[in-house]
């Protein structure tokens, strides 16, 4: 008799992935949904797992995202996202001494960017830097490669692009919107040196991923474990709060398509 | 404005996103209801970006946003259910001070106790909105009959006004050496009272941490219960050791005795057991010994323990009074747990020897044998005395007459 028990895939990106899943596998044996995880240290590693069929499904960044889309000739089978994966942005923030006004500014400055696979602090903001006119040879580029294989995920690399804003060492960065906002509503940002030049156009995170000939009653069960996660129920609530969303939602791929771009033109693939 | 607002509205200036704004913003929305409308006013131009990502995180709904004459931007926002503190807003409170004072019972009355509590409250104060998806905490005195009797703001009260200090309130320099007999009846009298006391700082310890906070002034007048005990503690081991004396003997009739209050898990059952039967018996103790003390410093010392006491006992007759009025199973709760605390003590004995002594000794005001007679009949009168105020203080607190003597009848030889 084949094994049930669905095999998903994430990536330790940080020691609260743990508790994470230790806690989604508790709320699904509740469910009646058997599920159990296995934690991989980069994405890479992850991909090459679910192509080769040792997963059943893996939790990707969108850089491994659209990866597994374009190793399966765009036949994997998107299943759901957090609610803060949807219309991500970016944002290029300046230092208000350093007189950047347009991004024509930026030419001749040193412009911090975080790891070379985060979509939101490096990939897609250089993308749309570029898209907006912007000539990446006439700008210096500071980067911070921390983690690199974890795509961005512990935020470690965008952290360090506002330290090097605050501190002077660059006179423009590029962040996720997520962190841009979440440090200033705790309060971490001083605006009196810092402001935000430029927000990108949107475009998606991360999504559970699937081989299309994954077992369908396997995916449906997960669908309906994962969707009646509630904010409301303290256990629930603890895990959410951990994974950074309110609310799953189902998937939609419009959200990628800036990314392939990026991709193509940075030779990212 | 009200908590129950439909729309509020909000100028921020030129504050920055992140350089205050949200201090205006956040707790705009907290007068809102989900589902009300908050329209802020910025001269932030980039404002509306960092709204946009703040909406979705927390769950609100971005209504618009409209440029105003003077780069006035006007942004509408609409509340989102999610993670919205519940309960109403507690709002145009206004406690008065009279002469100078502020007593619990005044707050009390103005925020009154709940008949039930939620344990996912967790330490959040009576009144207080709470933010859903907080841990279920493992309180188990969750209502109001359990948890506080109708008068326990007045007892807070009363304790905190009746405190006194054990280092500078007795008046140490005067106690004199006794004679050897009498400084060793003293000493184990002092033991005894100490060795009780204990056991009466450590139970109502354990019944603190199961009460809901909302019920915090019951755990406030258990704070100074347990102050007062700390502070006999002391004293009694002082004048048990000053004077060239010394402690005397631990008896095994006392710590099986104290040993079945500690492991009580019911605090009704604790408070009566505890606070009516064995600490009501301690007053007639502290008087016996008040009347014979060798001398005022001694007699000043059980004179205060037997003040506080006295609220103790107050608390528990209240308490007990209270739950027997409210839960009708409660009569036959407290007498079983008499009998089943009788069964576990039987074979223990009368009371323990040396405690027993060393009283007919103080009673006596020394060894010789004339005196002795004389203090054994006081001993003796003790007995009767505890007993007969024992059936008093069960028939008040609601007890009938055969009730009352036999649960009396049923008490520790350890008289707490």
């Amino acid at each position: 008799m084949a094994d049930e028990t669905i095999l998903l895939g994430a990536v330790a990106y940080d020691a609260k992935v743990v508790p994470i899943w230790e806690g989604i596998r508790e709320h699904f044996k509740k469910q009646q949904v058997p599920m159990d995880f296995c934690l991989f240290s980069n994405y890479e590693r992850q991909v090459e797992s679910l192509l080769a069929g040792h997963i059943d499904i893996a939790w990707n960044t969108p850089l491994a995202h659209v990866r597994v889309k374009r190793r399966t000739q765009g036949k994997s089978l998107s299943l759901g996202m957090r609610d803060s994966d949807r219309d991500f942005k970016a944002r290029i923030i300046v230092r208000k001494e350093a007189g950047i006004k347009t991004l024509n500014d930026l030419h001749g400055k040193t412009l911090a960017v975080g790891s070379r696979d985060s979509t939101q602090a490096r990939i897609l903001p250089l993308h749309f830097l570029q898209e907006q006119g912007v000539n990446l040879a006439q700008v210096k580029l500071t980067a911070f490669d921390t983690d690199v294989g974890k795509h961005g995920d512990t935020g470690t690399s965008e952290i360090d692009v506002l330290k090097a804003l605050h501190e002077g060492r660059a006179q423009a960065g590029t962040v996720g919107d997520l962190i841009w906002v979440l440090e200033q509503a705790a309060g971490r940002i001083d605006t009196a040196k810092l402001e935000v030049l430029w927000t990108t156009p949107g475009f998606d995170h991360c999504m559970f991923d699937a081989l299309p000939g994954a077992e369908a009653s396997k995916l449906e069960a997960f669908k309906r474990g994962l969707f009646a996660m509630k904010w409301e129920n303290p256990e629930h609530r603890r895990i959410l709060e951990l994974e950074g969303l309110k609310e799953w939602l189902p998937p939609r791929e419009e959200g990628y398509q800036s990314l392939a771009k990026a991709l193509d033109e940075q030779g990212g693939w | 404005m009200s908590s129950d607002s439909a729309a509020v509205a909000i100028d921020t200036g030129d504050l920055p996103f992140g350089g205050g704004m949200l201090a205006l913003v956040r707790p705009a929305l907290d007068l809102l209801e989900p589902g009300g409308v908050l329209a802020v006013l910025t001269r932030q131009a980039h404002a509306i970006d960092e709204f946009g990502t703040w909406c979705k995180v927390e769950h609100h709904e971005l209504l618009e946003s409209a440029n105003q004459p003077g780069g006035v931007t006007r942004i509408l926002l609409r509340k989102g259910s999610l993670g919205a503190p519940r309960g109403k807003l507690e709002d145009g409170l206004d406690l008065k001070s009279h002469n100078q004072r502020l007593e619990a019972s005044q707050m009390l009355a103005a925020v009154p106790l709940p008949l039930t509590a939620d344990p996912g409250t967790g330490f959040a104060p009576r009144g207080a909105r709470v933010e859903p998806g907080g841990p279920v905490y493992p309180y188990t005195i969750n209502d109001l009959a359990h948890a506080a009797p109708p008068d326990i703001a007045q007892l807070y009260d009363q304790a905190i006004s009746a405190q006194w200090n054990a280092d500078t309130d007795i008046e140490w320099g005067k106690i004199k050496p006794l004679p050897r007999p009498m400084q060793r009846a003293l000493g184990q009298v002092f033991t005894f009272l100490a060795e009780n006391e204990l056991s009466a700082l450590y139970v109502p310890s354990r019944f603190i941490a199961r009460l809901h906070p909302h019920y915090v002034e019951t755990a406030q007048f258990l704070a100074t219960q347990m102050m007062d005990e700390a502070r006999h503690i002391d004293v009694f081991l002082k004048r048990a050791r000053i004077g060239g004396g010394g402690v005397g003997i631990s008896h095994a009739t006392t710590s099986a005795s104290l040993h079945s209050l500690l492991v009580l898990e019911d605090f009704t059952e604790a408070a009566f057991l505890l606070s009516v039967l064995g600490e009501g018996t301690f007053l007639d103790l502290l008087r016996y010994i008040e009347t014979h003390a060798p001398d005022e410093v001694t007699a000043d010392i059980v004179r205060r323990a037997r003040a506080d006491e006295t609220r103790h006992v107050h608390f528990g007759m209240s308490h007990v009074k209270h739950a027997l009025a409210s839960d009708p199973t409660m009569y036959t709760r407290l007498e079983a747990a008499v009998r089943k605390r009788s069964a576990t003590l039987a074979g223990v004995g009368g009371v323990p020897y040396a405690v027993q002594d060393s009283l007919t000794i103080l009673a006596a005001g020394g060894n010789d044998p004339a005196s002795v007679a004389k203090g054994h009949n006081a001993f003796r009168e003790l007995m009767e005395v505890m007993h007969d105020n024992r059936v008093k203080r069960l028939l008040t607190a609601g007890f009938s007459p055969a009730q009352a003597q036999t649960l009396s009848d049923l008490h520790t030889p350890n008289f707490m």
